[in-house]
């Protein structure tokens, strides 16, 4: 098994990457709110900038608050190193840049995150770099379309916002027989609930925004270099095993072998592009994983109490989640996710989107808003906003309906999530029954 | 760069530079199961402070081709013929671990060639629990387990890491879950010529130890430290993955034994 810590996941939410500090003896992790560091000597400055020895030099590429959480979450992740960066859209930008140059291709699951297909299907292809959407738990379209361009396959562990799970071993397999990676956006899970690279997953993105950090205060992204993948083996990949310009000519698979995808970002994309996290919120998301475990436990418990509970109310039409038997994906959820398939579930009011509308806006403890994995309860209509810029086609490719709402079940007391649907079922069947007076 | 050693493609190591045959050769010796990117941070000062740097991945080992070396004297043997396919002369043997080992055995074969030898958290001897080597033929990656986790100090077990953001456990497990762990052990369990091999070494020598080696006890450390008639020095904080764990301390210890042989 691929890890990189021999202290329980517990323990490494909590500690790990850090140490009480010399000077202070700070107990908890400092933020070194700071933009640089002073060099020791002009001999000490160029060793840091030629990469003879690791440190610090300006908080675009690296930063003593974000390395911590860098390190925690690729222990958490059974990880050989991670790279932070200001959001999950942008760890999951550097990810395909560091991998893919004009020319090449990728090949997505079609069941993502609504900003992720755009990235991959209009941003992306203005720099020659297509990608081909399959449902990726079909093992023939996944390798049917991957050509000898491809460099990379990718996925979410948990699909956003269909709820589909990606079958990762099979996923990882087809991947790695063509000689190319497998990418696995794991936000919607948490290392709590499933660690893709133990399924073979050879990088790991979060948008860490979400439940890892888990209170709705910071925007983050990691990016988790699994350290498995044979760059050299496969053939496909010259940024990492040809000579860099920029660093003498540095090879960064020789040089750094498991690490060199997490060094060419740190070497590259935080240099040139510079979508570096800012201490401050490092220090917010570091207080968010202290109590990852603990919230996660929550969010299933409330999250399975939630999904039996709406399935009894007259006013409900469907509800869906990875682990209930009618999700085609039942059995991938089963084996990847034993603690259960994530937090996140949707489910159709009767009466379509005015009565699915009317819920929405009967809630008071839930919060309407474009966001998942805070620990407050959220709900949504992705139709109408997240998922707006896709049409119907497309909407239906990526596993969404037009009554479909869908619910990040947050950590308060069931009882009182459970009095706020029942407010707004009310409302959703008032308005059905006025639908069906007017028809 | 690769070279060819007794027909097979070897990688060596060279610090980011073009290796040249003119300049001092500087020979960094990786550990059991390890590879050459354990000497990253070290490697790359050399090369760009006017020494050429010889790392080598043993035989089968990462990014060398080859059948495993099963025993210490063939790693020395091996090592010359490394050395001579390179053209290199004269050469500072530097070892970690089972590369000192490695280093003593070149060492009588390679005579005026050696300027210096230095030990890295290392012992003239490294007999291997029976237990770990059955595991490691078993199943690799759980000797890789075993061994980092008493091979890294207690700092690095908490997910320190003196490259920002990097887990070098992982890295570490990723490395030697992929080479012949059990031939190499096996090997260094095997080996008994060390003592000797150190006592008769005449060219400058240098020890540096880990107070929290487990792996190659600081005692045992000490010992060949008196062996060779020298003052180890000891690096505090670090376990017996010296050269990742305390890459600064390792290579100014390296530095200023280097250059007081000038
Ligand atoms: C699965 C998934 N990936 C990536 C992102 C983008 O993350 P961020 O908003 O931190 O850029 C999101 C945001 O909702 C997401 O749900």
């Amino acid at each position: 098994m691929s890890r990189s810590s021999y202290l329980g996941d517990d323990t490494i939410a909590l500690h790990s990457g850090y140490q009480p500090e010399s000077d202070h003896g700070s107990r908890a992790v400092p933020v070194y709110q700071t933009t640089s560091y002073v060099f020791d000597s002009v001999d000490d400055a160029s060793a840091l900038f030629n990469v003879e020895r690791g440190g610090h030099i300006y908080s675009r590429i690296t930063n003593p608050t974000v390395a911590v959480l860098e390190q925690r979450l690729a222990a958490l992740e059974g990880g050989s190193g991670a790279i932070c960066t200001a959001s999950g859209m942008s760890a999951l930008f550097v990810t395909f840049f560091s991998l893919c140059s004009a020319g090449d291709h990728i090949v997505s699951a079609a069941q993502i995150y609504g900003s992720t297909v755009t990235l991959l299907k209009h941003t992306l292809k203005r720099f020659g770099i297509d990608c081909t959407f399959v449902p990726i738990n079909d093992p023939v379209a996944v390798a049917n379309a991957i050509q000898d361009n491809t460099k990379l396959v990718f996925c979410e562990s948990i699909g956003n916002p269909g709820l589909e799970v990606s079958d990762l071993p099979m996923i990882a397999d087809i991947a790695h027989q063509h000689g190319v990676p497998l990418v696995v956006d794991a936000t919607f899970a948490t290392p709590y609930l499933c660690k893709p690279i133990q399924y073979g997953a050879d990088v790991v993105v979060h948008s860490v925004t979400k439940w890892i950090g888990g209170h709705g205060v910071a925007v983050g992204g990691v990016v988790i270099d699994g350290g498995n993948f044979d760059w050299l083996a496969s053939g496909r990949f010259p940024t990492l095993t040809e000579p860099y310009a920029p660093f003498h000519g540095m090879n960064f698979w020789e040089e750094f072998g498991p690490s060199a995808l997490a060094m060419r970002i740190r070497c590259e994309s935080m240099r040139d592009i510079g979508a570096a996290m800012s201490p401050h919120n490092a220090f917010l998301l570091l207080q968010g994983i202290e109590t990852l475990n603990l919230r996660m436990q929550q969010h299933i418990d409330n999250a399975k109490k939630l999904i039996a509970w709406l399935q009894e109310q007259d006013a409900v039409a469907w509800v869906n989640h990875p682990d209930l038997p009618h999700n085609p994906s039942q059995s991938a959820a089963a084996q990847l996710f034993p603690k259960g398939a994530g937090s996140m579930l949707s489910f159709g009011v009767k009466g379509g989107r005015e009565a699915g509308a009317a819920f929405i806006d009967a809630l008071q403890l839930s919060s309407n808003l474009a966001n998942v994995g805070d620990s407050r309860t959220l709900v949504l209509h992705p139709g109408s906003t997240t998922h707006s810029r896709l049409n119907e086609a497309e909407l239906l490719a990526a596993g969404i309906s037009g009554d479909m709402i869908r619910v990040s079940v947050g950590i308060e007391s069931f009882k009182d999530i459970k009095a706020d649907f029942g407010n707004g079922l009310r409302a959703a069947a008032k308005m059905a029954d006025k639908l069906a007076q007017q028809a | 760069m690769y070279i060819q050693v007794n027909g097979q493609s070897t990688f060596i190591a060279t610090g980011g530079k073009t290796f040249d045959t003119s300049l001092p050769t500087v020979v960094l010796l990786h550990g059991s199961g390890l590879d050459h990117r354990c000497w990253a941070l070290q490697a790359r000062w050399f090369a760009f402070h006017g020494y050429s740097v010889f790392a080598p991945d043993l035989p089968g080992h990462s990014l060398s081709q080859g059948e495993p070396l099963t025993s210490i004297e063939d790693m020395g043997a091996w090592l010359v013929a490394a050395l001579d396919a390179a053209g290199v002369e004269q050469v500072h043997l530097m070892g970690h671990s089972q590369g000192f080992l490695m280093a003593l055995e070149a060492a009588p074969l390679l005579g005026s060639r050696v300027e210096s030898v230095m030990a890295l958290a290392t012992a003239a001897a490294i007999p291997v629990n029976p237990a770990l080597i059955d595991t490691a033929k078993a199943d690799t990656s759980k000797a890789a387990d075993m061994m980092l986790q008493w091979g890294f100090g207690s700092d690095y077990q908490y997910g320190l890491s003196s490259v920002p953001g990097m887990q070098p456990i992982g890295i570490g497990q990723r490395i030697m879950t992929n080479n012949p762990l059990a031939t190499d052990l096996e090997a260094c369990n095997n080996y008994s010529g060390g003592a000797a091999r150190a006592s008769s070494l005449t060219c400058p020598v240098q020890v540096v130890l880990a107070d929290q080696d487990r792996m190659t006890p600081m005692r045992e450390g000490l010992k060949l430290a008196q062996t060779l008639g020298v003052k180890a020095q000891i690096i505090n904080g670090s376990g017996h993955m010296l050269p990742m764990e305390a890459p600064q301390q390792s290579l100014q210890a390296m530095q200023s034994f280097i250059q007081t042989l000038k």
